[in-house]
């Protein structure tokens, strides 16, 4: 008998599947126990939603036409004193007025729609510029703090080891809170700003050791070798170290970033509207607590799985020397 | 070519203090092609990597062409330029192409134009016998081929000296001849070069001088015929006996 068995997949494949539809059920039996009422209706109108303009008549008189133009009807107005008809543009099922009717100046014929951007998608667009500016600086920081690390001059090495370990020894929320209310104040920074810098310098601290870790995992062979070509130790840095330790840390920079779009929800406690703020906001409003936590945790899990995924894309596109 | 005075290299480390190159001096005339044979730990590839400052060592002097690389005016780095060195582990660039690792240095630090640095590469890729891997990354080559790619490399900068430190080493037995073909070419053409290795069919055959070392020290310098024939320390002739 062959050592190596086929093992049988489907009962555990089966036993999968009741497990997630148990919590499902489970899911669905503890909110019936609460008593709430779901109203998913109501999620997709902080998408997007249209908009109604009203329309009014621009002086008193009497509507002589109303000529459909596709789902708009133009609507004609003669007026009362001697002048020339004018036209007014509403949707055909706004439309609050009929053919012989008498208006006054300033009287509503109708609306006008157009789509308007709702908080929601406003909230998911700012994380994400957000989380891209301070993932950039973060890169940037993390970089230079990096290479002081490792640098052979004690000043530099000791202000890179005290960045990394008073950011990584204090808690996100306390360095957002003192950097928008002690060094925003001081340094008379905009709410933004200071989240951003906030955050930059948070993911610069990790990005640091991250990248550390990689430049000392290429073989000295490797500089040896390039030095012994006549580089400088800055070409080296840049051509041979760099490039070789960036692919190698690509892994957990990603998850660095990743986290870094997780962790960019503590902005919203300066005020800024983000992803959770806004979600916030729209509970007070809305009272669909749990339809928009529930929606505003999808939505970070759609753009942390994009973002793995195109590094995971771009990881294997370096693996091509491999 | 190169001249050696006194050179003293210590490691220290872990209460031991090593005294891995002892008051060795020596010179190597233009042209000349010496080996540096000698026991593990001997402290022959410790010398030959002070050649060329990769090693920074303690005391003495190193002269390359009429300078020492040690001076405080001096410019590493374009003394390392004349200065080819071949790695036992060759240690070439794995995110480079063979190309991209032949034509790098000469762009970086030679600056030459792309078409000239192409050119140059390819003349030595050919010379080698790698000119059909151009495209290919390193990983993809046998151990034989990537240490001719290596060479190649450092010949790429025009040096005036080449060091090998034990370039066959890592090669499977079957690849040592195609490395040792280009080796010697390379000293027939007049390189001047100096080779740390444990061949000593190459060393009988191409080598002006051999260098035997143990401890840190020079114990013997003759030409191979004499070496091989009647050394006369006692340690080089236990060594002979263990390894001929």
């Amino acid at each position: 008998m062959a050592l190596k068995r086929q093992s049988v997949q489907w009962p555990w494949q089966g036993l999968l599947i009741v497990i997630l539809l148990g919590l499902a059920i489970g899911l669905w039996i503890a909110t019936k126990q609460v008593n709430y009422e779901w109203r998913w209706e109501r999620v997709p109108q902080y998408f997007a939603y249209q908009d109604e303009e009203p329309q009014t008549a621009p002086f008193a008189g009497t509507v002589i036409k109303i000529s459909p133009a596709g789902d708009a009807s133009q609507v004609t107005i003669q007026p009362e004193s001697s002048g020339l008809p004018a036209t007014v543009t509403v949707e055909t099922a706004t439309l609050k007025v009929a053919v012989g009717a008498q208006v006054n100046e300033d009287d509503e014929m109708g609306a006008t729609r157009h789509w308007q951007v709702g908080p929601l998608t406003q909230g998911l667009w700012v994380t994400i510029w957000i989380s891209f500016v301070s993932g950039f600086f973060g890169l940037i920081i993390g970089l230079i703090t990096g290479l002081c690390r490792i640098s052979k001059n004690p000043t530099l090495r000791g202000l890179a080891v005290l960045y990394i370990e008073l950011i990584r020894g204090t808690p996100l929320l306390v360095q957002i809170f003192i950097f928008y209310f002690f060094i925003g104040t001081v340094l008379h920074l905009d709410r933004i700003v200071a989240g951003i810098g906030a955050l930059s310098l948070f993911v610069g601290a990790y990005t640091a050791e991250i990248i550390r870790a990689g430049i000392q995992s290429i073989p000295k062979g490797q500089s040896e070798a390039a030095r012994s070509l006549g580089m400088s130790a800055a070409e080296t840095m840049i051509h041979i170290v760099l490039p070789q330790a960036f692919k190698r840390v690509l892994p957990p920079l990603a998850g660095q970033f990743i986290s870094l779009i997780k962790d960019s929800s503590l902005v919203s406690v300066i005020a800024i509207t983000d992803l959770t703020k806004s979600g916030r906001e729209i509970i007070t409003s809305s009272f669909a607590t749990f339809e928009i936590w529930f929606t505003v945790a999808l939505l970070y899990l759609v753009v942390t799985s994009v973002l793995s995924q195109l590094l995971f894309w771009l990881e294997r596109r370096f693996a091509r020397s491999d | 070519m190169i001249e050696v005075n006194r050179l003293i290299k210590i490691f220290a480390g872990r209460g031991q203090v090593v005294r891995a190159v002892d008051e060795v001096s020596t010179q190597v005339a233009k042209g000349e092609v010496v080996v540096i044979i000698g026991p593990s730990g001997s402290g022959k590839s410790t010398f030959l990597r002070c050649l060329n400052g990769l090693e920074e060592f303690d005391d003495g002097q190193v002269i390359i062409d009429g300078i020492d690389i040690a001076g405080s005016k001096t410019n590493l780095n374009a003394v390392r330029r004349e200065v080819g060195m071949v790695f036992q582990h060759f240690n070439l660039f794995p995110h480079k192409t063979v190309l991209e690792n032949v034509t790098l240095a000469q762009r970086v630090v030679r600056k030459r134009k792309v078409a000239e640095a192409h050119d140059k590469a390819m003349a030595l890729l050919t010379k080698v016998g790698i000119a059909e891997k151009v495209n290919e990354y390193p990983s993809r080559l046998s151990g034989g081929q990537q240490q001719r790619v290596a060479i190649a490399r450092a010949l790429a900068m025009d040096p005036k000296v080449m060091l090998f430190d034990e370039p066959t080493s890592a090669l499977d037995p079957e690849m040592v001849g195609e490395v040792l073909d280009v080796m010697k070419q390379l000293a027939r053409e007049g390189m001047t070069m100096a080779v740390v290795t444990h061949e000593m069919g190459f060393a009988r055959e191409v080598a002006h001088r051999v260098l035997f070392m143990d401890a840190g020290k020079v114990l013997e310098d003759a030409p191979p015929a004499r070496f091989f024939t009647a050394p006369n320390e006692p340690r080089a002739q236990a060594f002979l006996k263990q390894v001929l």
